[in-house]
């Protein structure tokens, strides 16, 4: 007997080193980190989440205290050991032990209920963002800042004021999808044929990590975005920015070995033969497409393909020919495949492509990755 | 009686009564046979599932895996969940009860044998046609939850969504079968003397499942024919460009979907109310709050489905009725808990591998319970939903809980059913490693899911974070397979070298013990008489039984009483014995349906040909019901020996 206290001690620390390493690396500030809450939503989450963590503790204690003593205190010594009393039941434990989990669940019902209140409140003066779910591209437009009644549209980036609450409205154009930016508020699901809405304050500038988490078919892992959370003068400036058109394209630019040409890549963008437009749109020219991304000032994205590859000419090159195969299943390998690719526009046209949506950019000073 | 004075001495042994090799169960009707079969093929689908899910791990083992493309691993997961809920924990249950409820009730079959026999045929064809559409154009890549409208013929062209509604359907019709078979069965075959509330708590449970099955089943039933059309004959139920509505589905499949894990764990939890008591040598505790808080349960369970849609948007009223409905459940769970302590605390325990399992049961289920708890807070499941939180704690329910339970069962009955004995040492490991690797496994999945990893992605960025859970599941699941190999090994080499069984290997209580290992065919020689909730460990230890103890309500009493006064008048030995005979018909009738439903499944899209098969099907079922229907009073009853 003398040893148990001992290796209990010995295992204990154990235990506690394990549990720690396990608490440092959940406290980690992995970008999809839920424990790590910068938005007013997802913190009064966090902040429900604390106190029934510890009762769950105490439950989870208790029980397997009762069960782990039980076994050890109880079990059968010897083979033909005494028969133990045969007890039938106790009316008074047995109410004892239907009302203390009552209580329970009734305290973690009201903590509930307050937060659900304050998490469904939606100001008057929230700024309104429209998020359209696409398989599998987010679509985000802002109807009250555009010019001329013409929202603002853009995709896959969603910028937002810090501090200001935001309301997103959230549609879906073909299956459901579910918006979740972890850092700043749980998950609203897009449905076709439901509007639903999500407010939520970001309460620092950075840029957070966001997907698509309802399976929306082949690509569903493929579907991010990332909401960029800058200061109010900042998203003011951008916004000023995107209800202007881009100014006519010009310049050089080197991708894969061969020198694309701004002015040019929007001639081939432009030609109906090359099929871009029948799908995609460019503020101030003649595409209009609406099936495929907004690429009005696509130089500026944060990244290629809905939140798969960080944006650089490079890999924007590398997507325009090896679609398929970065996001497999996806509507434009579908419908152009790389063969269609090979066959109608040269390496220098998709040079001369890149250099062209890379030469619309706005100027917007980006806050760090969260 | 009147009948069994008739028939006492007219009939000899019955011509027929099992036929040999493969034809005996291709043929039979015999509950026990028939359990063996659901348990055999269950445990089968439960194995592929498994594969499927090493697969999904090892795709996820590492970031940027390429192991599997994306559809491939849409169709496993698919077909994992599918597999697991249909396919494997529900008839490895049903199988359970096949088995056992008829002898632990102290019945010689189920009430309806052939229609037994139809649904064991039923879950196999429908299994199999679920496992044909990996060979013509791709499994169901849409989840196993179906959700519109992902599942339209515009985002799922392929048959694998028309296999699936098919192949649950099937297995649908043979679950309602089975479940109206065990309500007749448990409400009017018990032996004379087993009041509900001296039947022993595996009945219990069975029979509220049963019920619940009854309820929930037909709303699937009914969704899946609503999408079959949507999908093939021009309606639009779930099309919200036409006027449909998306969200209709997720009720629908919810208000099925929710009860049906209660259909996967209640019956456990009868397990392990048997088992327990039997090694803590003690009789169980509260026996009446487990019974009626797995009634409560089962109720409850039918109006919590929402909790499943809290970031559907349904407004905060609805989600704050569904959330509080949800905890509610805690408390009749919380109460199970507690009297299975209970019922260890002061006893004898023998830790025997199948009082591990059961242990290991409350131990895990615990864990499940307290993430559910968490689930259930609509705040903070719009954080948790669709993450790998929701995996972590569905799989805490369904494998620490069901899965260990039906381990329990099996390590407590394969003794029964078999006439050998498991081999205990290596039950044993594979306990030890399936607990540590089912913990490596899915606890991870808890930390994951919190640090914003979504579900249902067949990959993941490296730069956010997830690596080391993702690796350390993967490591887990391999070693998880490892254990389901030793158990696997365990029944080959135990059937045919095990030890033999005695009739009573662990010193039981009911009646199944009473009987030979295995029992013959028409179970009991002459129906037991029952006075009271454990008769065979009543009659092995008369002193210890009270008669008046506090566990038998006085109206209890008083019915028993009224049987023991009506003994004398009932024939003890020369009863003859009804048994049904064997029978191909329900077999064909299964046939014949899977037939017609792989005509619907190509109806829309080539005709004639789907017609012609639909007709054949048609014809081939009419054939089977109309031998059904001539050999149905046939049955010839036997002396008993």
């Amino acid at each position: 007997m003398n040893t148990l206290p001992r290796s209990f001690l010995r295992w204990s620390r154990f235990l506690l080193l394990i549990g720690m390493s396990v608490v440092i690396a959940a406290c980690g500030n992995n970008p999809g980190n839920t424990y790590d809450p910068y938005g007013d939503n997802a913190r009064r989450i966090y902040e429900l989440l604390i106190p029934i963590w510890w009762m769950a503790l105490g439950v989870f204690v208790v029980v397997e205290g009762l069960l782990i003593y039980a076994i050890w205190r109880f079990r059968r010594r010897a083979v033909g050991a005494a028969m133990p009393a045969q007890v039938h039941g106790n009316t008074q434990v047995e109410i004892l032990w239907t009302i203390a989990p009552a209580i329970i669940v009734l305290v973690i019902a009201v903590l509930t209920f307050r937060t659900q209140a304050e998490n469904a409140v939606m100001p008057d003066d929230a700024l309104r963002i429209k998020a359209i779910g696409h398989q599998w591209w987010f679509e985000f437009q802002y109807p009250d800042l555009g010019a001329e009644g013409k929202p603002v549209v853009t995709a896959s980036d969603m910028y937002i004021p810090v501090g200001r609450p935001v309301t997103v409205v959230l549609e879906s154009q073909d299956v459901i999808h579910n918006f979740w930016v972890p850092k700043l508020a749980g998950k609203t699901y897009m449905i076709p044929g439901k509007t639903n809405f999500l407010t939520f304050t970001a309460e620092q500038p950075g840029i957070y990590r966001a997907v698509c988490a309802e399976f929306c078919g082949e690509a569903h892992a493929l579907m991010r975005f990332r909401v960029i959370a800058v200061d109010e003068a900042e998203f003011n400036r951008w916004i000023e920015q995107k209800k202007t058109p881009p100014s006519a394209p010009a310049g050089m630019l080197t991708v894969n070995g061969l020198t694309g040409d701004a002015a040019r890549g929007q001639a081939i963008f432009l030609d109906a033969r090359k099929q871009c437009i029948a799908c995609h749109a460019v503020e101030g020219t003649n595409a209009r497409g609406q099936i495929g991304p907004n690429l009005t000032y696509y130089g500026s994205r944060q990244t290629i393909a809905a939140g798969i590859l960080p944006y650089s000419p490079d890999n924007l090159d590398r997507w325009l020919r090896d679609a398929p195969k970065l996001k497999p299943g996806n509507l434009m390998s579908r419908v152009l495949t790389p063969q269609w690719i090979k066959a109608n526009l040269s390496d220098q046209e998709i040079a001369d492509l890149v250099a062209y949506l890379d030469s619309m950019k706005v100027s917007v000073t980006l806050p760090p990755e969260r | 009686m009147a009948i069994a004075e008739r028939t006492a001495g007219t009939v000899s042994p019955p011509s027929v009564s099992v036929r040999p090799g493969w034809a005996g169960w291709l043929s039979t009707t015999d509950h026990k046979r028939i359990g063996i079969m659901y348990l055999v093929s269950a445990f089968v689908f439960f194995l592929i599932g498994g594969i499927e899910a090493l697969l999904m791990r090892i795709q996820l083992g590492v970031p940027d895996n390429t192991f599997l493309t994306p559809d491939v691993y849409n169709q496993m997961f698919t077909m994992h969940g599918t597999t697991m809920i249909f396919l494997g924990l529900m008839p490895l249950n049903v199988g359970l009860g096949n088995y056992m409820v008829p002898l632990m009730i102290g019945a010689r079959d189920m009430a309806f044998p052939r229609l037994n026999a139809l649904s064991i045929w039923l879950f196999i064809f429908g299994g199999l046609m679920l496992y044909v559409s990996f060979f013509v154009g791709g499994a169901p890549n849409v989840g196993w939850f179906a959700y519109a409208p992902l599942t339209q013929k515009q985002f799922a062209p392929t048959a694998g969504v028309d296999y699936w509604i098919i192949g649950i359907g099937l297995t649908g019709v043979a679950s309602i079968a089975g479940a109206l078979n065990f309500i007749v069965t448990i409400l009017n075959m018990r032996a004379p003397g087993m009041t509900l509330n001296r039947m022993p708590l595996f009945v219990w449970m069975q029979l509220i499942v049963a019920f619940i099955l009854i309820f929930a089943f037909p709303v699937l039933t009914v969704g899946t024919i609503q999408l079959l059309f949507d999908r093939h004959f021009g309606t639009r139920f779930f099309l919200p460009n036409l006027g449909g509505d998306a969200v209709l589905w997720q009720h629908l499949f919810w208000f099925f979907g929710h009860p049906e894990v209660y259909i996967l764990i209640l019956p456990t939890m009868g397990i392990i109310s048997e088992v327990l008591p039997t090694f803590s040598r003690k009789p169980i505790f509260g026996y009446a709050f487990v019974a009626y808080s797995g009634v409560a349960i089962g109720f409850l369970g039918f109006l919590v489905w929402a909790h499943h849609m809290f970031a559907v948007g349904l407004g905060p009223l609805a989600n704050a009725f569904f959330g509080a409905a949800s905890f509610l459940i805690a408390v009749p769970t919380g109460v199970k808990i507690f009297n299975w302590l209970a019922t260890m605390w002061q006893g004898s325990l023998h830790l025997t591998t199948s009082m591990l399992y059961a242990i290991g049961f409350i131990s895990m289920f615990v864990i499940g319970g307290i993430s559910g708890i968490t689930l259930a807070s609509p705040p903070i499941n719009v954080q948790q939903t669709d993450s790998y939180y929701v995996v972590a704690h569905m799989h805490y329910v369904l494998f620490g809980g069901a899965i260990q339970g039906i381990f329990a069962g099996i390590f407590y009955w394969f003794p029964k059913m078999t006439g050998r004995m498991l081999n205990e040492r290596l039950g044993k490991w594979q306990f030890w490693l399936m607990l540590v690797s089912f913990n490596l496994t899915f606890f991870p999945m808890h930390l994951s899911g919190n640090e914003g990893m979504p579900r249902r992605i067949y990959t993941y960025e490296s730069e956010m974070g997830w690596n080391l859970w993702n690796l350390l599941s993967t490591i887990g699941s391999l070693l998880l397979a490892v254990a389901f190999l030793l158990f696997l090994w365990n029944v080959l080499t135990s059937i045919r070298r095990g030890s033999i069984a005695p009739a009573d290997p662990w010193d039981g209580a009911t009646l199944e013990w009473s009987v030979s290992s295995p029992p013959p065919v028409y179970n009991f020689a002459v129906t037991p008489r029952v006075r009271s909730r454990r008769p065979l460990w009543d009659e092995k230890y008369p002193h210890l039984h009270e008669v008046n103890g506090s566990h038998e309500t006085p109206a209890a009493r008083l019915r028993g009483l009224l049987y023991d006064g009506a003994e004398g008048e009932m024939p003890m030995a020369m009863e003859p014995i009804h048994l049904p005979s064997p029978t191909y018909a329900p077999l064909i009738v299964s046939v014949g349906i899977m037939i017609l439903g792989f005509g619907i499944i190509y109806l829309g899209d080539f005709g004639v040909i789907a017609a012609s098969a639909m007709l054949v099907g048609l014809l081939i079922m009419a054939t089977g019901i109309l031998s059904w229907v001539r050999i149905s009073h046939v049955d010839s009853p036997y002396q008993a020996h």
